[in-house]
């Protein structure tokens, strides 16, 4: 897996969530991520594309296409995909506490 | 005038394979259409829900960038990622280009002199214009894997065009040749010798047309399987836009500009 910045291992977590869940196609997973977090996260501009490529690439998640003629895809967690989730969220909230501490010393200060 | 389907710019844009540009521009259409839906069923007017849907989910410029980041190959990353890739293939074009035409200099080179000697010679330049017009499709094909109808039909204007010009001088040499030696004021005077070298010559220019022709043609055809497959998949692309034509009438006004969140 490739070195990736915050805001992308953030929308990578947020995205791997939502299909925890259960699979879901492209639109429901930005309506998703929209609504579980109030709006504080949200996909623009199709955002949302290259986070599923590259997490349906590294085998976190399997697209799979349904359907003739129209055709849809929908994604669905692996257990690769549940594994990052877990440490990827874990690591996460460590991060979030310290910064958290360090700004609320800064305010104290 | 017709508008343009809101995915036409993302294809047009995209510079990755036919079937990477298919997949996706069918994936976010079914997206968008999903997701008006959805907002519709929420009490959306159908023009706001397809804005909203569109602007949520039609990739901007910087989306397209990460997207062939992620789908080109890996030749074409490391080289855009370098920042050189237009410059290697120019590069490359030019390289094959001289290369082929010294191997066809030492083959002209070993042949007779005879009056059209500048007629031969004048193949070596058609061999390597037949050989960077190979490698520029060849490079277009495979490391920026953006070769669309348009360069196809260049491609094979240029190689036909090319090919012909060199059967059409080859047959000039040839008929150069035994006109000046058998147009002679007493072609009976003409001994055994001359006339085998006449049809040294003669048979030396034929020979280069030849090997110049099928040079050019086994050139096109080595590439042909990989153009003819996605032809097939422009084809699809072609089919797609014009089936998706009539639900242009909700295509919203200019979407307002927001900062993705997403990344």
């Amino acid at each position: 897996m490739q070195q990736v910045t915050l805001s992308k291992r953030i929308n990578e977590l947020l995205v791997l969530a939502v299909l925890d869940r259960g699979p879901a196609h492209g639109y429901q997973i930005a309506l998703s991520v929209d609504e579980h977090t109030g709006g504080a996260f949200s996909f623009q501009h199709g955002t949302l594309y290259p986070i599923l490529h590259r997490l349906e690439a590294d085998g976190r998640v399997r697209g799979r296409w349904q359907g003739e003629g129209r055709r849809r895809k929908t994604y669905r967690i692996t257990r690769a995909g549940r594994a990052d989730l877990a440490a990827g969220g874990a690591e996460l909230e460590r991060q979030m506490h310290a910064l958290m501490a360090l700004l609320r010393g800064t305010h104290a200060a | 005038m017709p508008r343009e389907h809101p995915l036409a710019g993302v294809e047009r844009e995209l510079k990755v394979g036919p079937r990477r540009r298919l997949d996706l521009i069918e994936e976010v259409d079914a997206d968008v259409r999903a997701l008006q839906a959805e907002l519709e069923r929420r009490g959306r007017t159908p023009a706001e829900a397809r804005h909203e849907a569109l602007r949520r989910l039609v990739p901007d410029g910087e989306v397209l960038d990460q997207l062939e980041a992620r789908h080109g190959s890996r030749l074409q990353r490391r080289m855009r990622a370098a920042g050189w890739l237009d410059l290697a293939v120019r590069l490359g074009v030019g390289t094959v280009a001289t290369l082929t035409g010294l191997a066809a200099v030492r083959i002209t080179a070993a042949g007779p002199d005879g009056p059209s000697t500048a007629l031969a010679w004048s193949q070596v330049v058609l061999i390597a214009l037949l050989a960077a017009n190979v490698a520029w499709a060849a490079a277009r094909l495979w490391i920026q894997a953006d070769l669309r109808s348009s360069g196809r039909r260049l491609l094979w204007a240029r190689q036909g065009g090319l090919i012909v010009v060199a059967v059409a001088l080859g047959a000039l040499g040839a008929a150069w040749e035994g006109y000046s030696a058998f147009a002679a004021p007493d072609p009976a005077t003409i001994s055994s010798l001359a006339a085998w070298g006449v049809i040294r010559r003669v048979a030396h220019v034929a020979a280069i047309t030849l090997a110049t022709a099928i040079f050019g043609l086994f050139g096109w055809l080595a590439i042909t399987p990989r153009m003819i497959s996605d032809e097939e998949v422009e084809r699809r692309i072609a089919r797609f836009f014009a089936r998706a034509r009539p639900s242009l009438e909700l295509q919203p006004q200019t979407p307002s500009v927001h900062t993705p969140t997403g990344g």
